[in-house]
């Protein structure tokens, strides 16, 4: 029987929300395969057993866990040769990761161990009349999108983005957790690299790739003042900030809330945006938003060309004011 | 004959300068223009490059290049910042003669420091009466105690108040015909009596400082002359003549380039009536004029350099290349100016700065009607073909 | 101590000019013409995080890269800029590479090196990612291949002093970073805040000139396998090509500005967000 696997990032002892949507859409890719192909979770970390049942919430029929405090950190010298080892004994035909920043180390390096092949950032996956993954990959910026197939080998790999996939509703499965034993790792020489902590820093209100309300500044909003609006204007809204490259470049914002092919990709209902020009690498991170609205003082800036409202003006004279409109009243 | 082309190292030294004025100039250019602020800390940092010492040779810690060399320089720095091109032009003007001219003792103990970029350069001849009236200089050298004692103004003096050693002349004598005997001599920054002045207001080639150096009293070792007592006007004038007019002339290479560039994006960006007016033929005739502006400018820019480095006397060449380059810069970002329309008057576009630059290129090293008289006594002894 | 470091540059088309990228319509091949080619920026912060070291410890610094024979001209760059030699696996045979594939021959590029040498680099460096095809997967995979640790965004890296072979490094991550300790040899794809890339200078580009380049083919790899080399060798292939479609007709939004933030917040409204509550 036919399996598509998907391994789910743990942050904080929580598993990300990028698993979930990943296996609602294993489950698309499970139907498109059909012959009762089966979704299973690969799941690495510590104390995690009420977290693996979520997984099987979002139809994961099997959950594979390694649950060890020695793993509750990500290692490429644990993580990468417990996952080659467990593919290379169950055989999935498809394995997908998360585009995260440990899952685009982790997921590639698996694949190697498995002489597999493996789509990178993929902007989305379907399956062929053979019955075969294919993965859709933004290249020179997003400017062109191509496919890629791994005809000949099994796991077909493919990492995704955060925030590309909808989390669609649960499909629940009764929970059935296959624990690793532990012999699998102890043996492993680990002396080379350990992970030392992870560090986060407190978000800055909501993260990004949840918020229904995106605010983004580009490079036309001028000044860190006009950033300081921006933010403004994305808590007042209750959403949350994004920016382009240039924003980061100049000081403004950090890279943290970038959009876009090297940064992160949202899919908000509602995206507002100052001062984008809509470099291509932009547009693919926030194409999928509901309602484009655009504010820049450039008619033919092609940000225009991929928004529901276009404003023609300076910042200056539209931030300001929205800004105040928003504003929430006092509630005396 | 051989076709003019740039060699390997030469393709590859205008890559290198090009991606560190993409990176470092272009986006400061229009507020140094602003300001009329010269970047002297980036100036600094422009010798590890190699810019400063371009063509001083290794053992004096320079790059060991050539003119042709130094004018890719100029034409990379001055796409974007004529300004900042002429205070690096005018940087080169305190090394080259001490090159020439200089002792041992003085190449070793100031080439190093102007060429790393610890120290920078520049000349001082020019005088109230006028830069053109060369002989009429009145800054005065006097022998006293075994050394010299100067006294005078200079002014339109580029880089007058940043450069750390000055290479600047004075009347020593005369001569039994009774004309003015100059003597060039090499002046650091701090000798007592020797003061930057007033700062000149420029309209164009912001960026740079000009102004004057007064000299009350200045007290200079025997040892600060350079060259020959009496060889002033050599050194004044083949600095002036091959290295500051050669350099002039690659400024507005740069800015033609910046014409064509600007010219080429403003016409496929501007749409009236539905599509770009580099669809429209009264554009492409602008259009072409430019470039050809550039392109003439250009090859008698590099030729002239490349006659510099064969050791071959080029004052004529650079003259003409001087007079041509610098007609046209105006020329061509007047023309740039017309095709943008409305545009070309809003400081956003560079075209505005291109034209004032262009025009303060012009007396900049010798003026026009200089350069044509230089060009027309050249012709008339004895034009050959 | 001493460091030997390797980087693996890729020549790239210079990505300020992606938006002239088309695809020819009845070949479906991406066409670039035009468009010219640099070192990948992310790398040179790779080569310059080596020059650093070599500066503060010794050592040297190589560069390989595998590419079509004209990317001399990239890595004669790379040595102007400081490296100590470069050399370029070029061969049919390593064309159509996807990135098992390219691992792989820069793995057996890299092993090479290291028996010319006589000795084993302590640092394998990559950039994170590269401008054009962007997978970010090659420093991971190499350092499969390798056997080494291999760790993937690294911005910090800094030595534990009184071991020769201890470092510390920050990788970056959502939210944050992860701090590691590890010890040579180490395979690392930096990001561009690790260190920011110097310019070249006109006397490294003279200098440059005498550095050694090797250029070596498929029958200098004596120990690399067919099956994993080339297009044959890449479990991967490319299918259609295609520039995305991402239009939408938007409704131009006019008047004062009062106006205009009135009508937005209806938009805004409409799509229930709340506002002004």
């Amino acid at each position: 029987m036919s399996k598509i696997w998907v391994h789910a990032e743990v942050v904080d002892d929580k598993i990300v929300n990028v698993a979930f949507e990943l296996l609602s859409k294993a489950h698309d890719l499970a139907e498109a395969m059909g012959g009762g192909t089966e979704v299973e979770a690969t799941l690495v970390g510590s104390g995690l057993e009420k977290e693996a049942a979520r997984l099987a919430e979002w139809g994961a029929k099997t959950i594979y866990l390694a649950d060890d405090p020695d793993l509750r950190m990500y290692s490429p010298l644990t993580f990468v040769p417990i996952l080659a080892e467990l593919a290379a004994k169950h055989q999935p035909d498809i394995y997908l990761f998360g585009a995260t920043a440990t899952g685009s180390a982790l997921g590639p390096a698996v694949a190697a161990r498995l002489k597999t092949g493996t789509a990178a950032h993929c902007v989305d996956l379907r399956i062929n009349e053979e019955k075969k993954l294919v993965s859709l990959v933004p290249s020179f910026g997003g400017k062109v999108i191509g496919e890629i197939l791994c005809p000949g080998k099994n796991p077909q790999m493919a990492s995704v983005k955060p925030g590309i996939f909808t989390k669609k509703d649960p499909i629940p499965v009764p929970v059935q957790i296959e624990k690793l034993d532990s012999s699998m790792w102890k043996k492993l020489d680990t002396q080379g690299l350990k992970p030392v902590n992870v560090v986060r820093r407190p978000p800055q209100g909501l993260p990004l790739n949840e918020a229904d309300v995106v605010v983004c500044g580009g490079f036309g909003i001028g000044t860190k003042e006009n950033w300081q609006l921006v933010e403004k204007l994305a808590q007042y809204l209750g959403g949350a900030t994004a920016c382009t490259r240039p924003a980061v470049d100049e000081g403004w914002s950090g890279e943290y809330c970038m959009v876009g092919t090297s940064g992160q990709s949202i899919r908000p209902k509602v995206y507002i945006g100052f001062g984008i020009s809509g470099a291509t690498h932009h547009i693919c991170g926030m194409n999928e938003s509901g309602v484009v609205i655009n504010v820049n003082r450039d008619a033919e800036a092609p940000i225009f060309e991929v928004s529901d409202v276009r404003i023609v003006s300076d910042v200056n004279s539209i931030l300001p004011l929205l800004v105040e409109a928003v504003k929430p009243k006092a509630s005396w | 004959m051989h076709f003019f082309e740039f060699t390997e190292e030469q393709k590859m030294l205008r890559k290198a300068i090009r991606e560190f004025v993409e990176a470092e100039v272009a986006p400061k250019a229009a507020e140094w223009d602003e300001q009329d602020a010269c970047p002297v800390d980036l100036m600094k940092k422009m010798g590890e490059l190699g810019i400063n010492g371009i063509f001083v040779p290794e053992q004096y810690g320079g790059a060991g290049q050539g003119f042709v060399a130094r004018a890719i320089c100029l034409e990379e720095i001055s796409r974007h910042s004529a300004g900042l091109g002429i205070a690096m032009m005018t940087h080169h003007m305190g090394p080259y003669p001490i090159l020439l001219f200089g002792t041992d003792e003085q190449k070793k103990k100031y080439l190093p420091d102007l060429c790393s970029g610890k120290k920078l350069g520049g000349l001082a001849v020019t005088e109230p009466g006028g830069g053109s009236d060369f002989s009429g200089q009145k800054t005065s050298g006097e022998k006293k105690d075994g050394g010299w004692v100067l006294n005078g103004r200079k002014c339109f003096i580029t880089n007058s108040h940043i450069a750390d050693v000055t290479v600047l002349t004075a009347k020593t004598g005369v001569d039994d015909k009774g004309r003015n005997k100059l003597s060039a001599f090499i002046i650091e920054k701090g000798t007592k009596g020797f003061e930057p002045g007033r700062k000149e207001h420029k309209l164009g080639l912001r960026g740079s400082v000009t102004g004057d150096v007064v000299l009350t009293d200045v007290k200079l070792p025997e040892d600060a002359l350079l060259g020959k007592e009496g060889g002033g006007a050599k050194i004044g004038m083949e600095a002036i003549g091959e290295v500051g007019r050669a350099g002039m002339s690659a400024i507005c290479v740069g800015i033609l380039r910046g014409c064509v560039e600007e010219a080429v994006k403003f016409a496929n960006e501007r749409i009236v009536y539905g599509k770009p007016i580099a669809k429209l033929q009264a554009i492409q005739l602008e259009v072409a004029k430019i470039r050809a502006d550039y392109e003439a400018a250009r090859l008698l820019t590099y030729y002239a350099a490349g006659l510099k480095d064969a050791g071959i006397p080029c004052a004529n060449e650079v003259a003409t290349a001087k007079y041509f380059s610098t007609e046209t810069a105006v020329a061509s970002s007047k023309r740039l100016m017309d095709l943008m329309g409305g545009y070309g008057v809003i400081n956003e576009y560079p075209v505005g700065r291109f034209l004032r630059d262009a025009l303060a290129s012009i007396p900049s090293g010798g003026t026009s009607h200089i350069m044509q008289i230089i060009m027309a006594a050249n012709t008339l002894s004895g034009f050959q073909a | 101590m001493a460091y030997n470091v390797v980087v693996c540059v890729k020549p790239v088309p210079d990505p300020k000019h992606y938006d002239k990228v088309t695809i020819d319509p009845v070949k479906k091949t991406i066409t670039r013409a035009g468009i010219p080619t640099l070192v990948n920026p992310v790398d040179k912060s790779a080569i310059e995080l080596a020059l650093q070291l070599r500066e503060y410890y010794g050592g040297g610094v190589a560069v390989v890269s595998m590419a079509p024979p004209n990317a001399d001209e990239i890595l004669r760059e790379v040595l102007a800029m400081g490296a100590d030699e470069a050399y370029l696996l070029s061969d049919r045979a390593f064309g159509g590479a996807d990135t098992l594939a390219t691992s792989y021959t820069l793995y057996h590029g890299i092993k090479k090196i290291e028996a010319a040498k006589g000795y084993a680099f302590d640092f394998v460096l990559c950039g994170s990612e590269s401008a054009d095809g962007a997978t970010a997967q090659v420093s991971s995979q190499l350092g499969e291949w390798l056997g080494y640790p291999h760790l993937w965004n690294v911005y910090e890296l800094e030595k534990t002093p009184g071991k020769d072979e201890a470092f510390s490094m920050k990788t970056k991550m959502e939210n944050g970073y992860m701090e590691w300790a590890g010890r040579t040899p180490l395979v690392l794809g930096v990001a561009r805040e690790i260190r920011k890339p110097r310019f070249i200078s006109v006397m490294g580009i003279m200098k440059a000139k005498s550095k050694p380049l090797t250029v070596w083919g498929r029958g200098d790899l004596p120990a690399a396998e067919d099956t994993y080399l080339g297009l044959k060798g890449s479990p991967t292939q490319p299918g259609e090509i295609f520039s995305p479609d991402l239009k939408r007709s938007g409704e131009l939004f006019t008047g004062t500005p009062e106006e205009i933030v009135g009508r937005v917040v209806t938009v805004l409204r409409a799509n229930g967000v709340v506002v002004g509550g």
